[in-house]
């Protein structure tokens, strides 16, 4: 692998592209640990983001007015704020309210790291998005079949989960696919609370070493990459679930 | 001689002499044609370039750049930089001269033309936590530390100690993690820490290691300006010689650095 | 003799009792929003008033609990950000410029590629449909890092020098993706008119660019005003990023503004103050938005 790499060192050399992180051991290992946190943190966005959408619009459907109430609060709160703010807010003012444990060095640290209110604060964002997205995949199915399953004696909470949440889901494809990238892309504002992420990671090499704009080509390149695979995998999901005549 | 040969000879003499002011037309003539000096300085760093209420920037730099003002005879436009563009600035030509904070190294010096002697120097220190009790950097292994984004001796820090570098966009975010406790210590000027250390609400912290990387700061104009240089350099000595880096300092709150005390016996003795 | 009364009652032809397995989707293109279908709203259109009441209590309660664990020696916090405001409101004033010049870039450049998107001519077709993936599937950050490194800051055509300060590059910057978005818009648009409307104006001898331009485009702006006020949201919430890149905008502003204070309990206060006035901008619009939809609502 060494001279693969070294190969790297004489281009910069000879013309001046520096690609520091293929030949210099310690910015490419940092470089690839940012690239799995990237993947980890879209990941668990992804997942936690789409039981909060469900969550939500189950919640949406409820005969209390108070649960309707608040969710359609924290819809609103998460939609129409800055998600960067967002990103502030949980880690700042929400993290300093938190309990915090002894660590290993006698001192006090929060019970909650920045990587884990970045989860917390991207999934609440993108999840609000979600809530609105099942809604409407759920007022698709006909209140005929939602009745049958009623009297099939089905509970709401079951015929929720067997019957509607499937059927629905065919019809939420697309914007859900629409949003799950976006929140990939959104992944990188972590950076301001510094998470590890790609982004961030690149910013301290292209401080580090003066290589803007290698950085910068390699960053757009890896970012279209994971947002064009991603969407192809939902685009060839949806195209098996496609039923003829229905589907925008 | 002969003849042609003392025409070519005379021919070229004044398309030297015409060509020459036009070679020396450089940024110290763009200035006064100008009737402004275009300085970059830091907004965002107390108390070397920070803002007041009424959105102008005040600091030690800014007065420092009024100085430079005041010697060339003209008005002064500031313009806020970061670590990430200032160099860029200076090349673009969107800024003359740039006061902004720079540690002379040698891969800055390739880039832009950084003045000897220079004006301020600090280095590098931690303000910990008392209950951590550190006594070495070497302590630091394996511990997360608060530094700022695009900082060059977060490399160091990281490498050579161990450290967990978490950095933040600006000292507000990374004081605000270290107060709750994310990092044992924030990895910054050890001026900015003496300063701090002088809130009470920083009396949990202390400053007990040894500041290393005492690196000396440097003006800089853009290569190739060397009538500018030139007077950079005549007044950097002057600032030295008539303490005006002490007054600065104590203007705005801080004990006067060792650097500055020595440059300032220095020059003084030399006059 | 009497006259009986018969009681006609009415069934309502409720559609969703239709038998299917599942109703037809509906495009989010649908003009009329009926009374029950919230969800169908834009997000603009869904403010209320009670929450600008939630923010100002969080800003509030913030800045309440900032005041009482700060020091007793340093001037209030009110007071401090009240001497701010001024400062502050120039940034975001800004911010408000960059997402107006943005969004028309972004609007002007995404039309002609939207329309592109659906030419009968293949090279024009693909290479749009490529530059418009491009853009969508790239993050917003670092398009905007991108602009802010590549482009020059000054450039020079015969003579005339036309300066490319910052912010400038940041409205391109952000313009990119907006006409991505754009044009993803007009397509989605122009794809729902039904196919009866291009056959019909090809039987009356319009050519192409006029069945475009005078009878397909004018029928589709209602459908794409909700989706693209929706757009604009999502673009003023962006204009902030452009603090990471350097532009002296309401974030990067409030940053200066916490260095020179150096109180760490500023930070909440001043963040939840500038989320305040992001929420009172953004209300008007979606009120104005609502308005222009029952306005403009086709009846089906």
């Amino acid at each position: 692998m060494e001279p693969f790499f070294e190969w790297f060192r004489l281009l910069y050399d000879e013309t001046g592209i520096n690609l520091t992180f293929i030949y210099d051991s310690y910015d490419r290992v940092r470089l690839w640990k940012g690239f799995l946190t990237t993947l980890w943190l879209s990941g668990t966005c992804l997942v936690f983001s789409v039981i909060i959408g469900i969550a939500g619009a189950w919640l949406q459907g409820s005969h209390h007015k108070w649960t309707r109430r608040i969710v359609q609060g924290y819809i609103q709160f998460f939609r129409n704020t800055p998600p960067l703010v967002q990103l502030y807010f949980f880690y700042f003012a929400l993290g300093s309210l938190m309990p915090k444990v002894q660590n290993e060095w006698g001192g006090y640290e929060p019970i909650l790291g920045n990587f884990v209110w970045a989860v917390i604060s991207l999934s609440f964002f993108a999840g609000s998005f979600n809530v609105e997205i099942f809604r409407s995949g759920v007022e698709a199915v006909p209140m005929s079949t939602v009745e049958a399953a009623e009297s099939l004696g089905y509970t709401r909470l079951k015929a929720y989960i067997y019957i509607v949440l499937p059927l629905a889901f065919r019809v939420c494809l697309p914007a859900l696919s629409n949003n799950l990238i976006n929140l990939v892309k959104t992944t990188t504002l972590a950076f301001a609370i510094a998470v590890p992420e790609m982004l961030y990671v690149s910013s301290q090499i292209w401080s580090d070493n003066v290589n803007v704009r290698e950085m910068m080509t390699f960053l757009l390149v890896a970012y279209v990459s994971i947002v064009g695979i991603l969407a192809w995998v939902i685009n060839r999901w949806e195209h098996s679930l496609k039923i003829p005549g229905y589907g925008g | 001689m002969s003849f042609k040969l003392f025409r070519a000879l005379l021919i070229s003499f004044f398309v030297v002499c015409l060509v020459s002011p036009a070679l020396q037309a450089d940024v110290v003539d763009d200035i006064k044609a100008r009737g402004k000096l275009i300085v970059g300085v830091k907004a965002d760093y107390k108390p070397y370039g920070f803002r007041d209420t009424s959105g102008k920037i005040i600091g030690i730099e800014p007065e420092l750049a009024q100085d430079v003002a005041d010697m060339l005879g003209v008005k002064l436009e500031l313009i806020p930089v970061v670590a990430s563009n200032r160099m860029e600035f200076l090349k673009q030509g969107k800024i003359d001269l740039m006061i902004a904070t720079m540690t002379d190294r040698p891969d800055r010096a390739r880039m832009v033309f950084i003045v000897q002697p220079n004006y301020y120097s600090s280095g590098i220190n931690l303000l910990v936590t008392k209950k951590a009790a550190l006594k070495k950097w070497e302590d630091l292994r394996g511990k997360p530390v608060c530094g700022i984004q695009g900082s060059f001796y977060n490399k160091k820090v990281g490498q050579e100690f161990g450290a967990k570098i978490v950095a933040f966009k600006g000292t507000a975010e990374s004081l605000n993690a270290l107060k709750q406790g994310s990092c044992i210590g924030f990895v910054y000027d050890d001026s900015f820490i003496v300063a701090k250390l002088q809130d009470p609400q920083w009396s949990d912290y202390e400053m007990s290691l040894k500041t290393i990387d005492d690196s000396s700061w440097g003006l800089a104009v853009k290569h190739g300006e060397y009538r500018f240089y030139g007077m950079m350099s005549e007044l950097t000595m002057k600032w030295h010689a008539n303490g005006r880096i002490i007054e600065l300092e104590e203007k705005f709150g801080i004990t006067p650095t060792p650097f500055a005390v020595n440059m300032n016996k220095r020059y003084s003795d030399k006059k | 003799m009497f006259k009986r009364k018969i009681k006609k009652f009415k069934i309502p032809l409720n559609p969703k009792h239709e038998l299917a397995v599942l109703l037809s989707s509906r495009s989010s293109l649908d003009p009329a929003p009926l009374k029950d279908q919230k969800g169908r709203q834009p997000i603009l259109a869904r403010l209320r008033k009670v929450h600008l009441v939630w923010l100002i209590s969080i800003f509030s309660v913030s800045a309440f609990a900032a005041e009482v664990t700060g020091g007793v020696d340093q001037p209030s916090l009110i007071k401090t950000i009240f001497l701010w405001t001024p400062f502050l409101l120039k940034g975001f004033g800004f911010n408000l410029l960059i997402s107006f010049i943005s969004m028309a870039i972004g609007t002007l450049l995404g039309a002609v590629l939207g329309v592109f998107q659906i030419s009968l001519f293949l090279p024009v077709r693909l290479s749009s449909k490529i530059l418009t993936q491009f853009f969508r599937n790239s993050p917003w950050l670092v398009l905007l890092f991108y602009c802010m490194f590549m482009l020059p800051f000054e450039i020079t055509i015969g003579g005339f020098i036309i300066p490319f300060p910052d912010w400038i590059k940041a409205v391109i910057g952000l313009s990119l993706p907006v006409m991505a978005n754009v044009s993803e818009i007009i397509r989605g648009a122009i794809n729902s008119i039904p196919s009866g409307q291009w056959e019909s104006a090809e039987s009356l001898a319009f050519t192409r660019r006029q069945q475009i331009w005078l009878i397909i485009l004018p029928q589709c702006y209602k459908r794409m005003l909700p989706p693209w006020m929706n757009l604009y949201s999502i673009l003023t919430m962006a204009t902030v990023l452009a603090s990471i890149v350097g532009v002296e905008e309401v974030m990067s502003l409030a940053g200066q503004v916490l260095a020179a204070d150096g109180r760490p309990e500023l930070l909440v206060p001043i963040y939840s103050f500038v989320l305040a006035w992001f929420f009172i901008y953004c209300y008007p619009i979606a009120k104005l938005t609502l308005r222009l939809e029952k306005k403009y609502a086709l009846k089906t």
